[in-house]
């Protein structure tokens, strides 16, 4: 699959503008900070998720002055023409029609434009707390597992009603609270354990590709990269509940769960999160990314679009040219602000300026 | 810019489910207009059933002024069979199966923590007092097919296993997540023919 041509008004910096890529190869778009480059990037990204990959809000997205963007897209899927457009109001509702069809979830996004995004802000995954590795590991699922979708709403449910209930007790567990407490240790344990599970099995599958990542970027400094489902339970997440009751109780919040567990990185063995330099942080986490990437073309049987923004800052000389000259095959969208590797030359390049000037 | 009484009616009228500031500004600008014969057909009408209607001493459904609900008054109806719903229009639901000729207990609502929703909110007491009494053998649960609606069967099956009656639940085969009040008959029916008794995992 590839973008074909993207229409931009009133997004960001772009009152109108039209973005046309090649389809199949890699495309970049070159241009000092702050011009909109990463808004190009950020743009495609949500077509294919329904959100910013920055972050953002749509008040921030939508031009000042405007009270709707409007983002249309021409991709070919698997040889058919697909025409994506979305609506983004400021405030209120949004829309996206997918061949003028409305949009009714994520899901039908992501199965009409599947994007891959590696961003500077992704060096928390390896760095940060395990909230971003956690969302890493759920992202992912989304998209491979169709099951994964109404397990993490369940779970995320039953937690947010457990720990309602663990607030109303005020640390005392009568004998009516706990047979309430009992139910919700149930459905968030019966949820929950099926989310640990999906997680276990994608650090399982994920592992291999991000290790074949990192040592094809690494190149020399190639080093074993092991992935290790930390789960905050011992035995099964439903026993553990209710051995946590007391504390839980005691404390007003779920203190096991999925949402208490980690993901640990390790590079020969190091913690990646305090052991490595930064260079193999960055490395890490660009190979996290690609990791996903490469089980998602399986799962789909074509590649998403790949957005790397930024990419050559975050990576020294010699791994720029590895990342460039080992892409995935498929549609690769770059953003640089720094002089490319003599080899990229070959790729389309995209001068931001022309954009901005485009009134097309 | 309105007056005070339209204001007035344009705020009670937003304050109904469903209907946003525009919806409750059309509603009152088209009362406006109406005969005041037909105004006071509906302020009455609203009156009455506040003052007329009850819940059935028996069931909690409702009923009317002090009476039994049509189904505990119907004397044809089993009464060793209770299907137990969270809200009155889930009768409605189950009714149109035509599959099932006991009677009912409606909840109120189901277990909803975030709602300030425990037990005591719902009529799960007067749920166990009926059993003695009316000699009730078999209670199905048929809370809606979603997470707040699980709980409450799984809470309600621990309270009444102990007290040696069959409890069962629908099958699964609804749509999850939805509520009964939209599962078409056929689906409904299934699921109650097709219900599974309840039973203590530990
Ligand atoms: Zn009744």
């Amino acid at each position: 699959m590839g973008l074909l041509r993207l229409d931009l008004s009133s997004f960001r910096i772009f009152a109108s503008t039209v973005f046309e890529p090649d389809p199949g190869a890699t495309t970049v778009i070159v241009g000092p900070n702050g011009t909109g480059k990463t808004s190009i990037l950020e743009a495609v990204g949500y077509l294919g998720t329904g959100r910013s990959f920055r972050g953002s809000t749509r008040e921030a997205m939508v031009s000042q002055g405007a009270s709707h963007a409007l983002l249309r897209a021409w991709l070919e899927v698997g040889g058919r023409e697909v025409q994506i457009e979305a609506e983004m109001a400021k405030v209120g509702r949004s829309k996206v029609l997918i061949n003028r069809q409305p949009a009714r979830s994520r899901r039908d996004l992501a199965e009409a434009v599947a994007v891959s995004t590696f961003s500077p802000e992704d060096l928390v995954v390896v760095r940060g707390g395990p909230a971003g590795r956690r969302d890493l590991l759920d992202d992912a699922l989304s998209l491979l597992q169709p099951s994964a979708g109404g397990i993490l709403e369940d779970v995320d449910r039953a937690l947010r009603q457990r720990s309602a209930l663990l607030r109303q007790c005020r640390g005392r567990l009568s004998s009516e609270a706990e047979a309430t407490l009992e139910v919700w240790d149930d459905r968030l344990g019966g949820a929950g354990q099926k989310l640990i599970e999906l997680r276990r099995g994608l650090c399982h599958s994920l592992e291999a590709e991000v290790e074949r990542a990192y040592q094809s970027l690494a190149g020399d400094d190639a080093q074993r990269v092991q992935m290790h489902y930390q789960c905050s339970a011992e035995g099964g997440l439903l026993d553990a509940l209710r051995r946590a009751r007391v504390e839980d109780v005691r404390r007003g919040v779920s203190t096991v769960g999925p949402h208490r567990d980690d993901l640990q990185l390790t590079l020969n063995g190091r913690e990646a999160r305090s052991q490595a330099s930064q260079g193999e942080q960055r490395c890490l986490a660009l190979s996290l990314r690609l990791g996903v990437h490469r089980l998602v073309t399986a799962q789909l049987g074509h590649p998403p679009i790949l957005l790397l923004d930024d990419v050559f800052s975050e990576l020294d000389p010699e791994r720029s040219l590895r990342l460039i000259t080992e892409l995935p095959p498929g549609q690769t969208l770059i953003t640089s602000a720094v002089p490319l590797p003599r080899q990229v030359e070959a790729a389309s390049v995209v001068d931001i300026a022309q954009l901005r000037g485009h009134h097309g | 810019m309105y007056t005070p009484p339209l204001r007035n009616l344009v705020d009670e009228l937003g304050r109904l489910p469903g209907i946003g500031p525009k919806s409750a500004q059309r509603l009152a600008f088209h009362l406006l207009k109406v005969p005041r014969d037909d105004a006071e057909r509906l302020a009455r009408a609203i009156v009455e059933m506040k003052d007329r209607t009850t819940l059935c001493r028996v069931c909690c459904n409702v009923a009317d002024g002090g009476a039994l609900c049509p189904v505990c008054a119907d004397d044809r109806r089993d009464t060793t069979t209770v299907c137990v719903v969270e809200d009155p229009r889930d009768i409605v639901a189950v009714e149109k199966t035509g599959q099932f000729h006991g009677r009912y207990h409606v909840l109120h609502g189901a277990l909803n923590p975030l709602e300030g929703i425990g037990p005591e909110e719902l009529k799960v007491r007067e749920l166990l007092a009926r059993i003695e009494p009316e000699g009730v053998a078999e209670v199905i649960l048929c809370t809606n097919p979603n997470l707040e609606g699980e709980a409450t069967a799984m809470y309600l099956a621990r309270l009444l296993s102990p007290l040696g009656l069959e409890v069962t639940r629908i099958a699964s085969g609804l749509p999850v997540g939805g509520d009964l009040e939209y599962a078409d008959e056929l689906t409904l029916g299934r699921a109650l023919e097709g219900r599974r008794s309840v039973r203590e995992e530990n």
